[in-house]
């Protein structure tokens, strides 16, 4: 080959790699993607109470504390772990929010505002510390404090639910903006951020190389366990976010709630794409995968089948999504396939970075 | 060799998406033969060998054994057609016994429904001893050497009473002696007439070792005959399709001034005592020694990943003590580690964001990466280290070796350090993307940075160093200056003698 030829080949991204990286990228999810397009539009057409606005609503805001969560748990399976224990944070953070309201007797904002601090320094310093500074097993810590957070929500509440009565919490849950209800407007800010954080900051390159191959991003100079900890502090955040919505929506702090909340999490993130082995994925898919669960959800229980269901089919889709790119990659990843191991696509790896390369040309 | 091939695989075709990998390669084993298959990376040696261990499956051509058309559909086919492969990458499991770790995969000798272990240590035994390996079976796999464990996965190989045995880089991590056990070893299964496909990058190993072999180049078999009617000129001209210089390194540079690194007595209890080195500004100074001597460890201590006893370090003048590579990096000093797959590179991640990983590191973490600029250091990097890549967008992955190499050097190039550290800087990598490595430290050296190489390939070594120091059981046995230094009396020092 001639250098030349050589040269222009490689500085000249081309149109064709441009299109293959956003395709690479939602190829990720397009399955769990066509089936929510799918069933929406088979409850749209079956139940004639779905596709109004107060259901569609009602099924976003149904799903923002679920949505919340798993935004920051992609960032946590990203780096190749899991965080288990946000149920549990998610509930002492409710209980948080109201001994700040209701025993320290701070002003509603600062309360809430106080209560998402102290769930995102929970994660970072305990977790995060644990996991990053210290190099323990993701999977003990968070199950470890999983068992503590749920025993000290249990203790502190004496198994009770305490009311919290504040205008402006019930609001978070119920007044609207433009016409739409707090929690979607939260839900799609939280999206944004995300989304901005892992594909325009070092941080979120960090997150990808932290997950893809932990020595090297190391011995690149990149502080691995600063990234750990702040991963875990943001999924400690969310989970601050999500305990705060749903006080607000039950209008009191109960220590029954998100017991389920970390596999659902899992659930949506893996759904959405993203490598259970870490630096493959993205919060574009997640949401999809929540919104996945939500309607599915939301629609069985207008047909008049038990919720149940969402369940079981959940975990259907969960393993058949994973087949399915794992067939579609023995049909064209060859050795890529083999390279990366199991259950990643033939594909580029984090939301593709393409607009820059165009620019500048 | 008169007789028929026992192993014949023609026309073989095989495409992975857009890239076509193997283009009508072809390669007859006869009983009895050490048959090397050499070729650049990337012209297709791997795939081949995958077909012929039935890991994948060609497009189009035949395989046949014994005359007769095969199918691999899977590795079990191959392996019960007699064909075993001994991949670059051990496949032992570290923490089984060598008996265990024998039987893998296949079902030990059994009393009932039980198994018999004695009978089972006793087969595993005689299978290792055949090998000249004299050691208690019952041993954890990763107590041994690493040639005692290739031995070990030879003689699972071998257990399946393979006919024809593949060698995929058998030597990239042995010491001279161990290669040449190895080689022994080989010799006597080739009397015994069994058929050896061996791959390897050093050309010496094949010219020593081999009596035919079948050259590769983009995907099709450019050439095959026996290894006398070869010479290393030719065979490199079949391999890069053009003829390559030898390289002539540049006269030694003289500068003045403060040493670009200086250690003292560093010594890291267990790895390295009391080390003495300096690299000049413009020098480069080569670590020989053998696996285990310390090298590794020396360039990791230097870096901020151990923190030694005792001992100072200075870069250009001014004390140091790194506790990370972060700190190393803020303070100049770069380093190529030996594994690129473990430590080189982040797979999933673009040419792209490897390549500026090391120098981004210090920036704020919120910042917006610079596109025009890194894609300015990205476009800069591939044209002038040459790297061939579809596009700097594409998963690092999906390059050659020598590629990969390179964007990891240019990786650390782009972090304008002053010294310039290198472990096994061309480990798995082909002839002609080597000399350009070798170029490409030849002009950093130029440019005045002090390079610190250390490398197993004693070759190497003599090519690229103005000095040469000399490893052994964590202590500096020697200095040799270019005009003393010779592959022997590296090999004296690096085995203790005095």
């Amino acid at each position: 080959m001639s250098s030349d030829a050589t040269v222009r080949d490689t500085v000249r991204p081309t149109m064709g790699s441009r299109a293959a990286a956003i395709w690479g990228a939602a190829n990720r999810y397009a399955v769990v993607l066509l089936l929510l397009i799918g069933i929406f539009l088979f409850f749209s057409l079956t139940q004639p109470d779905f596709f109004s606005r107060a259901n569609i609503e009602n099924l976003l805001t149904g799903s923002s504390i679920l949505f919340v969560v798993s935004i920051g748990m992609t960032f946590v399976v990203l780096t190749g772990g899991i965080d288990l224990s946000v149920g549990s944070l998610l509930a002492l953070s409710g209980i948080i929010l109201s001994e700040l309201f209701n025993d320290v007797g701070l002003p509603a904002p600062l309360a809430v505002v106080g209560t998402c601090l102290a769930a995102a320094f929970l994660g970072g310093a305990v977790n995060g510390v644990l996991i990053g500074r210290l190099g323990l097993s993701f999977f003990v810590v968070t199950l470890g404090t999983l068992s503590i957070y749920r025993g000290v929500v249990n203790i502190w509440s004496n198994t009770e639910t305490t009311y919290i009565s504040s205008s402006f919490i019930d609001g978070i849950a119920f007044s609207k903006f433009l016409g739409i209800a707090y929690p979607i407007w939260i839900m799609i800010a939280t999206y944004v951020v995300a989304l901005v954080v892992l594909r325009w900051t070092y941080f979120g390159r960090d997150v990808y190389a932290v997950g893809g191959n932990i020595t090297a991003a190391r011995l690149s100079g990149i502080n691995v366990a600063r990234t750990l900890i702040m991963v875990y502090a943001i999924v400690g955040l969310c989970a601050g976010i999500g305990g705060v919505i749903q006080a607000a929506r039950l209008g009191a702090a109960s220590p029954l709630v998100g017991e389920s909340t970390p596999l659902d999490a899992a659930a949506a993130v893996l759904l959405g794409g993203t490598s259970f082995l870490g630096g493959v994925g993205g919060v574009t898919g997640t949401a999809v995968g929540v919104l996945f669960i939500g309607t599915l959800q939301n629609g069985l229980s207008i047909s008049g089948v038990s919720s149940f269901w969402q369940q079981v089919v959940t975990g259907v889709i969960l393993i058949l999504a994973i087949s399915i790119d794992l067939l579609q990659q023995q049909g064209s990843g060859g050795p890529l396939r083999r390279l990366r191991g199991f259950g990643h696509g033939p594909t580029s790896s984090s939301e593709p970075t393409v607009e820059e390369g165009a620019r500048s040309d | 060799m008169t007789e028929d091939p026992f192993l014949q695989a023609e026309a073989l075709h095989k495409r992975y998406g857009g890239v076509h990998a193997l283009r009508g390669a072809r390669i007859a084993v006869h009983p009895g033969e050490v048959h090397a298959l050499v070729g650049e990376n990337g012209s297709g040696k791997s795939t081949l060998l995958n077909i012929l261990s039935g890991q994948i499956r060609p497009d189009s051509g035949t395989v046949s054994l014994a005359g007769r058309p095969v199918e691999f559909r899977n590795p079990t086919d191959a392996l019960r057609g007699g064909i075993a492969t001994v991949t670059q990458e051990t496949t032992l499991a570290p923490e089984l016994s060598i008996t265990e770790n024998v039987f893998l995969g296949r079902r030990m000798l059994r009393r009932g429904p039980l198994i018999d272990w004695p009978a089972t240590r006793r087969r595993a035994l005689a299978a290792v001893r055949r090998l000249g390996l004299d050691v208690d079976p019952s041993l954890p796999v990763r107590r041994l050497r690493p040639d005692q464990q290739q031995m070990v996965e030879i003689a699972r190989a071998l257990s399946i009473d393979a006919r024809v045995l593949v060698l995929d880089e058998p030597t990239s991590s042995l010491t001279d002696d161990e290669v040449a056990s190895l080689f022994g070893l080989v010799r006597n299964l080739r009397d015994e007439g069994v058929a050896i496909i061996f791959v390897s990058h050093r050309l010496k190993e094949v010219f020593d070792l081999a009596d035919r072999i079948t050259v590769l180049r983009d995907g099709r078999t450019v050439g095959e005959a026996p290894v006398g009617e070869l010479d290393r000129p030719t065979l490199i001209h079949l391999m890069v399709g053009r003829a390559l210089e030898e390289m002539e390194p540049p006269p030694v540079q003289e500068r003045g001034g403060a040493s670009a690194l200086r250690l003292r007595g560093l010594t890291l209890p267990g790895s390295v005592y009391g080390i003495d080195l300096d690299v000049a500004p413009g020098e480069i100074v080569g670590l020989a020694g053998l696996v285990g001597a310390g090298r590794s460890e020396l360039l990791e201590t230097v870096f901020g990943l151990h923190r030694p006893s005792g001992g100072t370090v200075e870069v250009e003048g001014s004390r140091v003590s790194f506790k990370s590579p972060r700190g190393a990096i803020r303070g100049g000093v770069a380093f190529v580690p030996a594994d690129r797959k473990l430590q080189g590179l982040v797979h999933e991640m673009s040419a792209r964001e490897n390549l500026v990983m090391a120098s981004t590191s210090s920036l704020a973490r919120v910042r917006r990466p610079a596109a025009r600029r890194e894609l300015r250091v990205v476009r800069e990097s591939f044209e002038g280290m040459r790297i061939r890549a579809g596009s700097p967008r594409v998963p690092v992955a999906t390059l050659s070796g020598g590629n990969q190499q390179k964007v990891v050097l240019a990786k650390w190039l782009a972090t304008g350090p002053r010294v310039l550290m290198l472990d096994e800087p061309t480990r798995g990598v082909d002839v002609g993307a080597k000399a350009e490595i070798y170029q490409l430290l030849f002009d950093a050296a130029e440019s005045g940075v002090g390079v610190l190489v250390s490398s197993s390939e004693n070759p190497e070594l003599l090519t690229l160093c103005d000095r040469i120091l000399v490893m052994f059981r964590g202590r500096i046995a020697a200095e040799l200056s270019r005009d003393e230094a010779t592959e022997a009396r590296i090999a004296y020092f690096a085995g203790g003698h005095r």
